[in-house]
This record gives structure tokens, C-alpha cells and sequence, in this order.
């Protein structure tokens, strides 16, 4: 870009991955592998030359205005009084403020640990009562398929005959 | 805090402009200070943490109170700009009160033209002389974020100036093109 166009406003950006480098190369700080890339980088790129000449004009101008703005405004005499003061009274007001507080806390801690109680309480009781409910519904299932499927000792036949009299028995029942 | 209420001072007047409302933020950026001192923790330098409560606590204001940048109903002169350039070239301000007056006011033109943030970021560096590890601890920034924003407002700054001298340059011209017609 010539002299001319840059006279005319045009805007010509630096290479982006320059530009972290270039902010460094312009304070002195690049390490010596990042100092000879940069250079060999700005021998053939005029983009990067131009931007790191108006860098270092920036740095003249935002020097310059700092110099003009003329002296800071200083601190008044009382200003760490004021500021003592004020912290004070800002511990005053937060400590005031917990104990305005402090009552409604307490009754709400309480309140939350009665009901935490009461609510460790209802579920002790609920698995207690649901424990001994569980063990007596194994046992009447376990009657029942006793009743169902295992023959009962005492009709158990001891001997053939008994076998030739159940069948016998049975049929006569049947008719 | 009284090591530090000086440069607290500085601070707060290089990003607000406002020497009327230092003094009360400089007074909220201790209180602040004190009042989160159990938040602190000393992985950067205290110094580095309250300048970061500090800009803070000023951006904080001017966007609360919505201040919006100054309009100049002129635009800079072409005298002015020439003057300007050789005071830059130059490096050193004018002796003559008037002179460096003029030179403050169109600085203070091209400044108010930038982002609130490159403003900040570039007068830091340069005015206030914090290293850019500094300017990332204080504004949460990585270091190579502070350095692409640092190169980059610089180009717009130096993108304004230009524009102001090609007004300035333009308009000087102006009154030669009416009176040829």
C-alpha cells in the first residue's frame, strides 16, 4: 500500500497470527527463534511492516496524550477517614441487618429440624411395618404351594393295596 | 491504603475523565476491597486484584450512569493536525500553555473515538506502565488476548488519527473548490 492510499484512509490489517508476535517484537520481548521469524516475516510482508510502524506511532500518540492530561486528581487529606468511616458503617448496617434477621432464622432452622425429624420418623416406621408385612406374604405363598402341589403326608399311600384302594376309591367318587 | 490510594487514583481519573466523580469511586474500590477481602485469593499480587476491583468498579459506573462519548461539533483543523503530528514526532509536549492545551483537546478527540476498552487497554499500557501478564490478571484476560487487543487498538487509534487528518485535509481544500466555481 503506498503512501498515498494509506493518506486516503485505507485500513491494511497485519497477518493475524502476527499480530500477538508484532505486539511483542514492539515492547523487545520475543524470544530469540520468535524475534528472527517475525523479522524474516516482516521483510516480505509490507501489511505487517505498515501496521507495526503505526504501533509504534500509537505508542507516541497514547504516550503524548497521557503527558497532556495533565496531573492526576490527588486524594484529599481526609480520604482515608472517609473511607474508614464509611467501612464502619457498612459492617454497622450488615450486622444490623443479620440481627434484624437473626429471630426468623433461628424459628426457621428450628422448624426445618422438627420436620426433619418427624420426616426420619414417618420413614422408620413406613420400612418397619412394610418389613413385617413382606416376611408374612412369603410365608402364606409358601403355605399355599405347599397346599397345591406337595400331596399331603398323611393321605400318602403306605403300600400298593393302599395305591389299588385310592384309584379304586377315586373312581367309585367319580361316578 | 495509603501505598496504594494514589495509583488507585490515577486509575479510576485515566478511565472515567471525570475529576468530579474520582473521589467517590476511589472511595467504593476500597470499601469494596475491604469488604471481599476473604474472596482474595493471593494467586495474583493484592496490588494487581485491587487495580482489577478498580477498573472494574469504573466500568461498572460509567455503564450504570450511561455515559456516552463526547460529540465535537468541529472537526480538528488542518493547522491543528500538522501541529499535533510534529508534537508526537517530536515526543515532547509544548512549553507554550495554549499550545499544549490545543494539542490535550485534539487527543482527547481522537481517544473518545476508540472503544471504551481499547482506550483503557492502550492508556495502561503506555500511560500507566503495566506489563501486559498485569493488564490479563486485571482484566481476566489470557495474555495473548491482551496482546492481539493491544496491536489491534492500536491500529484504530492510528485508523482515527488518520481519518481526522484527511478531514482536516479536506476541508482545507473546500473553500479553493467553491471559489473555482
Amino acid at each position: 500500500m503506498s503512501e498515498a492510499d494509506r493518506e486516503k484512509g485505507y485500513i491494511e490489517r497485519a497477518c493475524a497470527e502476527y499480530e500477538m508476535l508484532l505486539e511483542d517484537y514492539l515492547a523487545g520481548g520475543l524470544g530469540d527463534a520468535d524475534a528472527q521469524r517475525t523479522t524474516a516475516h516482516l521483510k516480505t510482508c509490507a501489511a505487517c511492516r505498515a501496521a507495526l510502524d503505526e504501533a509504534a506511532s500509537s505508542a507516541r500518540l497514547v504516550k503524548m496524550a497521557g503527558i497532556l492530561a495533565g496531573a492526576a486528581v490527588e486524594p484529599g487529606p481526609g480520604f482515608s477517614r472517609v473511607v474508614m468511616a464509611r467501612i464502619r458503617s457498612a459492617e454497622q448496617h450488615s450486622a444490623r441487618e443479620a440481627g434484624l434477621w437473626r429471630p426468623f432464622v433461628s424459628l426457621a432452622w428450628r422448624f426445618a429440624a422438627t420436620a426433619a425429624l418427624a420426616l426420619a420418623f414417618l420413614v422408620t416406621y413406613s420400612t418397619v411395618r412394610h418389613g413385617q408385612a413382606g416376611g408374612n406374604n412369603t410365608v402364606a405363598i409358601e403355605t399355599e404351594t405347599h397346599d397345591l402341589f406337595s400331596p399331603d403326608p398323611a393321605q400318602q399311600p403306605a403300600s400298593r393295596d393302599d395305591v389299588l384302594m385310592m384309584v379304586v376309591g377315586n373312581e367309585h367318587g367319580k361316578n | 491504603m495509603r501505598r496504594h490510594q494514589q495509583r488507585v487514583f490515577r486509575l479510576v481519573g485515566r478511565i472515567l475523565r471525570r475529576p468530579e466523580d474520582v473521589e467517590d469511586i476511589a472511595q467504593q474500590v476500597f470499601l469494596k476491597t475491604y469488604l471481599s477481602l476473604g474472596k482474595f485469593d493471593q494467586r495474583a499480587a493484592f496490588s494487581t486484584w485491587l487495580y482489577r476491583i478498580t477498573v472494574n468498579e469504573c466500568w461498572d459506573f460509567l455503564r450504570k450512569k450511561k455515559i456516552r462519548p463526547l460529540v465535537y461539533e468541529s472537526d480538528l483543523s488542518e493547522e491543528q493536525v500538522s501541529r499535533l503530528d510534529g508534537i508526537v514526532s517530536a515526543e515532547r509536549p509544548p512549553e507554550n500553555p495554549s499550545e499544549r492545551a490545543e494539542a490535550r483537546d485534539a487527543l482527547e478527540r481522537i481517544l473518545e473515538k476508540l472503544p471504551q476498552q481499547d482506550r483503557d487497554l492502550l492508556m495502561l499500557k503506555e500511560v500507566e506502565g503495566f506489563s501486559v501478564q498485569e493488564l490479563a490478571e486485571m482484566l481476566g484476560l489470557n495474555v495473548n488476548t491482551v496482546k492481539v487487543r493491544l496491536f489491534r487498538a492500536r491500529g484504530k487509534i492510528m485508523d482515527v488519527y488518520r481519518r481526522e487528518k484527511l478531514r482536516s485535509k479536506q476541508r482545507g481544500l473546500a473553500p479553493t473548490t467553491t471559489e473555482r466555481k
